[in-house]
């Protein structure tokens, strides 16, 4: 085969450009760490790169959902433990009262306390978190309880997609914690005890003892559900902290650059180049310097 | 017998033979950088005279050392590289698009209205999370039209390319014909017309890269060039390519003559070059990828709409939707809009499943969040749907940038056949260099030695 000065040339470019296009790839790749920079690079890598993404976005949202939500959730909490603390002082100064030696105007005093417990359970049924009044249901523009301890709310469950499975109710039922849906109306019964104070009525002090325990016991039980509320809450997190994690790994292996193969690959293409250029000097001087 | 002037007009003829290819190698040597140059070779031989030798040397002529199979070989190889890089580079610009792989998207826009969903599930109420919600279902459908309307433009300017395409290639049929035509003259003038065949030959290699080249000798100096399958230059005459719109909106392709008739339809036959390229991009991969948008958006518009239709506002609305979607799926993308209903009112987003849920109610605002797992298009989620757009054109993409590397190592490999027959090589052209001077010198001497024997000749006779 003849060889002549165009063959030599295009030859000595096209290795060239050949290898120095390898070579910036595999440099793009080990300095950004990214393998599938385009869709074509690796399309199935792509396409489920992009249904990874998708998934990885929603999993930040429901871990973004979580956070939004466990603030009110904790305070639900911590509202309904205050308020079995008060049905604890109840229940204390009931069974004072309760003592046969108390004279009216010693009660008289005790029913001042009990009706400042009320007031402060109304406040505490009346909790506003970031959502508005915890404990009206949906109405949550409309306080729980009005002055007198109505239930001015509803029974709509705040839910929430926290994850694949169902949406999740991260709210406390105010109606179920306070008043007569969950068994007992809290503020009935202290208005029960409060009126056998007012009146000096030992035998009504007496029967409001059971009606105070039945109240805490429905608190309690109130601040139960919401502590499993958070516990869900900590659940899911743990849950989609894992799959997050595991989404990013797949991710990482669908499209991440293999940083040992890359580094690796950038020096023997470096060392490949740096041949080629010295291959390429010769082979110019063959052709370049005095001929005959 | 000869005679001593005999030898002298021998003489004459070897320093003219000699000089010429001196001439030819120089020639030669010049162009060694010149693009499409074919290297001569000068033709020497006896001088006869009647039926008698002479011994005298003549020049018959000049040969350019071409090969005409891998001439044609040259021209397809050409064809293929020119479409494949056209059809590659269209590619490229579907592609950016769709690369979500930073981030910005539409598949981004689309994670982004899923989030604010769930957002607003966690507080129905809040106006900053009905805004988001807004403002993510704007960005969706402004990404959506952006990259439809980028599809459109990129259509538009192939039809533009193609029509630029087509003129550039008629212009290079009107001058191979004209050269054609000067090559039949110079060759009845007895010349040998290598300038303007290389130049011809150029011309050529132009016009394989635009469209599939075939050619055939006329036996006259003429070259009956077909582009497409379809006769472009006949001899001195050139016709006319034309590029216009079909019916349906693809691209066709017509060979007319210059008086002004009717054309003869070839788009199917165009299966080479640029113009090829161009058609498959604008007429297979850009308008494809546009109706797979437009029925991905056309599905997940009406899939959202349908539930925020089911839901309710804080203003107690209902039935209204969150995107105005067009009525069948051609073009939906290019259309897709915010909704009048709810653009810049965040209070009539429907969070809540009922009325009697307002304000707090968020059963709506989940089931728009659960929409992400549910199949929306074509019996896909939105997320897969827009996976398996993004997948195929990465695929298309990497299948033609396959078919490039292929077609363009096979196009080095027949340019190198090419070259290794008709390019210079500066070591031949030494060696004629040398041989055709070392002949002159020698002819040069057996002028003198023929002086010097004629001039011995005439002291002699005339003592």
């Amino acid at each position: 085969m003849r060889i002549t000065e165009g063959m030599r040339y295009s030859e000595v470019l096209r290795n060239l450009s050949n290898i120095t296009s390898q070579h910036a790839e595999a440099s793009r790749q080990a300095s950004t760490g990214i393998r599938v920079g385009k869709p074509s690079d690796d399309p199935v890598a792509a396409a489920e790169l992009a249904r990874l993404r998708a998934s990885s976005s929603q999993t930040s949202a429901h871990l973004s959902t979580i956070n939004n939500v466990r603030g009110d959730a904790e305070l639900t909490e911590a509202t309904l433990s205050d308020a079995s603390d008060v049905f604890v002082r109840l229940k204390e100064l009931a069974l004072q009262a309760a003592n046969g030696g108390l004279t009216a105007d010693e009660r008289t005093t005790i029913n001042v306390e009990v009706t400042g417990l009320k007031d402060a359970l109304l406040q505490l049924g009346n909790a506003r978190g970031t959502r508005g009044y915890l404990f009206s249901g949906s109405q949550v523009a409309t306080s729980a309880f009005d002055p007198a301890g109505v239930f001015q709310g509803d029974d709509e469950a705040h839910v929430v997609p926290i994850g694949n499975s169902a949406p999740t109710a991260v709210s406390t039922s105010g109606a179920e914690s306070f008043v007569v849906a969950g068994g007992r109306n809290v503020f009935a019964d202290i208005d029960s005890l409060s009126a056998a104070l007012a009146t000096n009525d030992e035998t009504g002090i007496r029967a409001a003892l059971d009606s105070v325990d039945a109240s805490h016991k429905q608190l309690v039980n109130a601040r139960a559900r919401a502590g499993l509320v958070l516990s869900k809450l900590d659940a899911s997190q743990s849950v989609l902290d894992t799959v997050d994690t595991e989404q990013q790994r797949r991710a990482q292996q669908a499209g991440a650059a293999d940083p040992y193969e890359s580094y690796s690959r950038v020096t023997v293409l470096g060392q490949s180049l740096e041949r080629a250029i010295a291959v390429s000097r010769q082979l110019l001087d063959i052709g370049g310097t005095n001929r005959f | 017998m000869g005679s001593l002037n005999q030898l002298m007009y021998t003489a004459r003829d070897a320093l003219a033979a000699q000089s010429y290819g001196l001439n030819v190698a120089g020639q030669n040597i010049t162009n060694v950088n010149t693009p499409g140059y074919v290297r001569r070779e000068a033709l020497l031989e006896t001088r006869a005279l009647g039926t008698a030798t002479t011994g005298s040397v003549t020049v018959a002529g000049l040969r350019r050392a071409t090969d005409v199979y891998i001439e044609r070989r040259e021209l397809n190889a050409l064809g293929s590289v020119g479409a494949a890089s056209t059809h590659d580079r269209e590619l490229a610009g579907i592609e950016a698009q769709f690369n979500d792989l930073d981030g910005t998207g539409l598949g981004s826009s689309l994670d982004s209205l899923f989030a604010s969903f769930s957002a607003l599930s966690a507080n129905p109420n809040d106006p900053t999370s009905r805004a988001a919600v807004l403002g993510a279902a704007d960005n969706f459908a402004q990404r959506s039209g952006a990259i439809a309307n980028s599809l459109a433009t990129q259509r538009d300017d192939l039809l533009k390319q193609a029509q630029g395409t087509a003129q550039d290639i008629n212009q290079r049929a009107a001058n191979i014909a004209a050269l054609n035509r000067r090559i039949q003259l110079a060759q009845a003038q007895g010349e040998d017309a290598a300038d303007l065949k290389d130049q011809r030959n150029n011309l050529l290699l132009g016009l394989a890269q635009m469209i599939d080249v075939h050619t055939i000798d006329d036996g006259k100096g003429g070259l009956v060039v077909q582009g497409g399958g379809a006769t472009l230059v006949e001899g001195v005459d050139s016709r006319n390519l034309i590029v216009d719109l079909a019916g349906d909106g693809s691209l066709r392709f017509s060979m007319a003559r210059d008086d002004g008739g009717a054309g003869t339809e070839i788009t199917q036959l165009v299966s080479g070059g640029k113009l090829a390229g161009i058609k498959e991009a604008r007429d297979v991969d850009v308008f494809e990828t546009a109706r797979k948008l437009d029925v991905f958006v056309f599905d997940v518009g009406n899939a959202i709409n349908a539930q925020h239709a089911a839901g309710f506002g804080l203003d107690g609305s209902t039935g209204r939707r969150l995107f105005d979607v067009s009525a069948v799926s051609t073009g939906a993308a290019r259309a897709l809009t915010l909704s009048a209903d709810v653009a810049g009112n965040p209070a009539a987003v429907a969070a809540s499943a009922t009325a009697a849920t307002l304000p707090g109610g968020s059963g709506n605002a989940v089931a728009l969040a659960d929409l992400f797992k549910t199949p929306m298009s074509g019996g896909r989620t939105a997320a897969e749907a827009y996976g398996d757009i993004v997948g195929g054109v990465g695929q298309r993409r990497a299948a033609v940038a396959q078919a490039l590397e292929t077609q363009s190592a096979i196009k080095d490999q027949v340019q190198a056949m090419r070259e290794s027959v008709s390019g210079v090589s500066l070591d031949e052209e030494m060696v004629s260099l040398t041989k055709f001077q070392r002949a002159y010198e020698a002819a040069g001497r057996v002028l003198t030695t023929v002086d010097q024997l004629l001039q011995d000749l005439i002291n002699r006779v005339g003592r």
